[in-house]
């Protein structure tokens, strides 16, 4: 089933991850794009700190202006690479841009990343900015399958995406106080019996996704589902299926499938 | 098995809030540990939701659900297997003066890079040398523009002080922060390259080699031998073992990564590298200021005979710098 759950990001690069207890997680790799644009905010704010800084110590070395470019120009250059470092070594492998773009710098064993590692990856800033605006890092981030610039390469660690997500909502997509389908119990079972644990999930899939769907994808996705259990795996009588909608149909052969529901009570 | 997301989903929301609180809280603050009971929890919360994760990748389609308890078990893992640096400690003042003393520890530890460096620089200057010495008309090619002229006029004019600014104090500082930047810059590079398995490095001090070489048989030849020592020796007494040492660095990165999958302590060894830079910076922080300042004045403001002592002093103390600091403290570790 795990190779047929193909995540709606599912195009982009990805690291998966074995923990010791063996458990599996992957995590989204952020692409050249997103990098870019967070690096460029950050050069503004650097940018805008350094004038910042210049402004005071033009100020300060009023009467001595040589000292004045003395300190700007260096502080701007030791500011250039200590932000970067930094910001990510001690705010959770983030800067300003990167956090504005959900961006986050981690070690490439899944571990976050650590003081010397963010030093390192943006001291090589010096090879990947050559010859101009970042190419080699460029070059190196499309040809690396973990989206590295050298960097990266060689303190070890990868930018990931890190959107967040809000604990998923407790939707109840198949709850219903009765189901039809429970008064043909032997029906019910054959149901039970030779629906693929594919189809089952792909049933409640498509009951979950509802609001997700176009109003006519859902239309058709439900009705070819109903028609495939009704023809192929177990036919309920006829007067009942023409009473109920394709999605009813659904949500009720979802509950037989889940047993979640209470038997129904027969009057009489 | 084929899961109920709806009924499972409504039992484990609970549990993945209550790591991801836990959670929260400790990304917020990293300086903050755990009591013992808080990880016993994080330590079972984390199973839980990792069997939580396995249930749903295995039983269900539901990629949004998936995504979200990968993120969450990314998390709590990296929580789990990871110490971060405590924030208190990385700002007392003694950690950073412990890089003075650990700058030669790895200059001697990696020495044979640095020896790897000098020879390929010294080769440089050997064909740069004999390239100017055997076809004077090579310097054309081998110097930029601002050696060719001829070195009779530019020691006049460099004795005379017309190409000073001035204001010299002032324009000697902004000059010497623009040296310090681009040699630093230069020398990073260098130390960089050693990702190309050091060839991008052997190539840089190697030009480097070629373009000292060229200089210092070019102004020989003409016999203006002792001005350029004079010159160059103040602050290329640091600049040189500086440059030597970034390629020292390069050659030792190119190493590290040939050899990374044998390497059991990357973090050791990424941290040498470091030292390294952080140690040759330093160097060129000085050697940026005798350029600016000392260098650029000569006789007879300052004669010959005493910048070629400064030189010599400053080389004494260098050698004795990297020979000798720190070795106490490893006899002492020893024992």
């Amino acid at each position: 089933m795990e190779d047929t759950q193909s995540p709606r990001a599912s195009t982009a690069v990805e690291l998966t991850v074995a923990t010791p207890e063996g458990v599996l997680f992957r995590l989204p790799l952020a692409g050249p794009a997103s990098r870019l644009y967070a690096m460029l905010l950050d050069v503004a704010i650097v940018l805008g700190t350094v004038n910042g800084i210049g402004l005071l110590v033009y100020w300060i070395f009023a009467k001595a202006p040589g000292f004045g470019v003395m300190v700007i120009t260096l502080s701007e250059f030791a500011i250039g690479f200590a932000y970067g470092a930094l910001m990510e070594g001690f705010w959770n492998g983030q800067t300003i841009g990167k956090r504005l773009f959900h961006l986050r710098v981690i070690d490439q064993t899944g571990l976050p990343l650590r003081l010397e590692q963010a030093w390192v990856r943006n001291l090589m800033r010096v090879l990947d900015a050559l010859p101009f605006a970042y190419l080699v890092g460029g070059i190196s981030v499309l040809s690396s399958p973990l989206m590295q610039r050298f960097g990266d390469r060689v303190a070890g660690t990868l930018v990931v995406r890190q959107t967040p997500l809000g604990v998923p909502g407790g939707e109840c997509w198949t709850r219903q106080k009765y189901n039809s389908f429970t008064e043909y119990p032997s029906v019910a079972m054959h149901l039970r019996r030779a629906a693929t644990p594919e189809l089952a999930s792909l049933i409640q899939d498509a009951l979950r996704r509802r609001n997700e769907l176009a109003p006519y994808a859902r239309r058709e996705i439900y009705r070819e589902l109903a028609t495939y259990l009704q023809n192929e795996i177990s036919s309920f009588p006829d007067e009942l299926v023409e009473r109920l909608s394709d999605e009813q149909y659904l949500i009720n052969a979802s509950g037989v499938l889940f047993g979640d529901q209470r038997p129904s009570r027969v009057k009489g | 098995m084929i899961l109920n997301l709806e009924r499972f989903q409504a039992q484990a929301r609970p549990r993945w809030k209550k790591l991801e609180a836990l959670i929260g809280s400790l990304e917020s603050r990293p300086d903050r540990r755990l009591n013992p009971a808080e990880a016993e929890q994080l330590q079972e919360l984390y199973a839980q939701v990792a069997a939580d994760l396995n249930r749903v990748t295995h039983g269900a389609l539901a990629p949004e659900l998936r995504q979200y308890l990968e993120r969450l078990v990314g998390r709590a893992y990296a929580e789990l297997y990871h110490a971060p640096a405590m924030r208190s400690e990385i700002w007392q003042p003694r950690r950073w003066l412990r890089i003075f003393t650990a700058f030669p520890e790895s200059f001697r530890r990696q020495s044979r890079y640095f020896v790897l460096s000098l020879l390929v620089t010294v080769l440089g200057c050997a064909l740069g040398g004999l390239a100017v010495s055997y076809d004077p008309a090579s310097v054309d090619v081998l110097l930029p523009a601002d050696y060719l002229h001829n070195p009779g006029e530019r020691v006049h004019e460099e004795e005379q002080g017309q190409r000073q600014h001035p204001h010299s104090a002032q324009t000697e500082a902004a000059f010497s922060a623009q040296l310090i930047r681009h040699n630093i810059q230069v020398a990073l590079l260098a130390a960089a390259l050693g990702v190309t398995f050091g060839i991008g490095t052997a190539l840089l001090l190697f030009e480097n080699g070629i373009l000292l070489g060229a200089v210092a048989v070019h102004y020989t030849k003409q016999g203006f031998g002792l001005f350029m020592t004079a010159w160059l020796l103040p602050h290329g007494v640091f600049e040189i073992p500086s440059i030597l040492i970034a390629g020292q660095a390069g050659f030792y990165l190119a190493r590290l990564l040939l050899h990374r999958s044998e390497d059991r302590n990357v973090r050791h060894s990424m941290r040498e590298w470091l030292v390294l830079v952080a140690g040759l910076a330093m160097m060129l922080v000085w050697s940026g200021v005798m350029e600016a300042f000392f260098s650029q004045h000569h006789a007879p403001v300052l004669p010959y005979g005493f910048k070629i002592a400064v030189a010599a002093a400053e080389l004494a103390l260098l050698t004795i710098y990297l020979s000798l600091v720190g070795r106490k403290e490893i006899g002492a570790e020893a024992r």
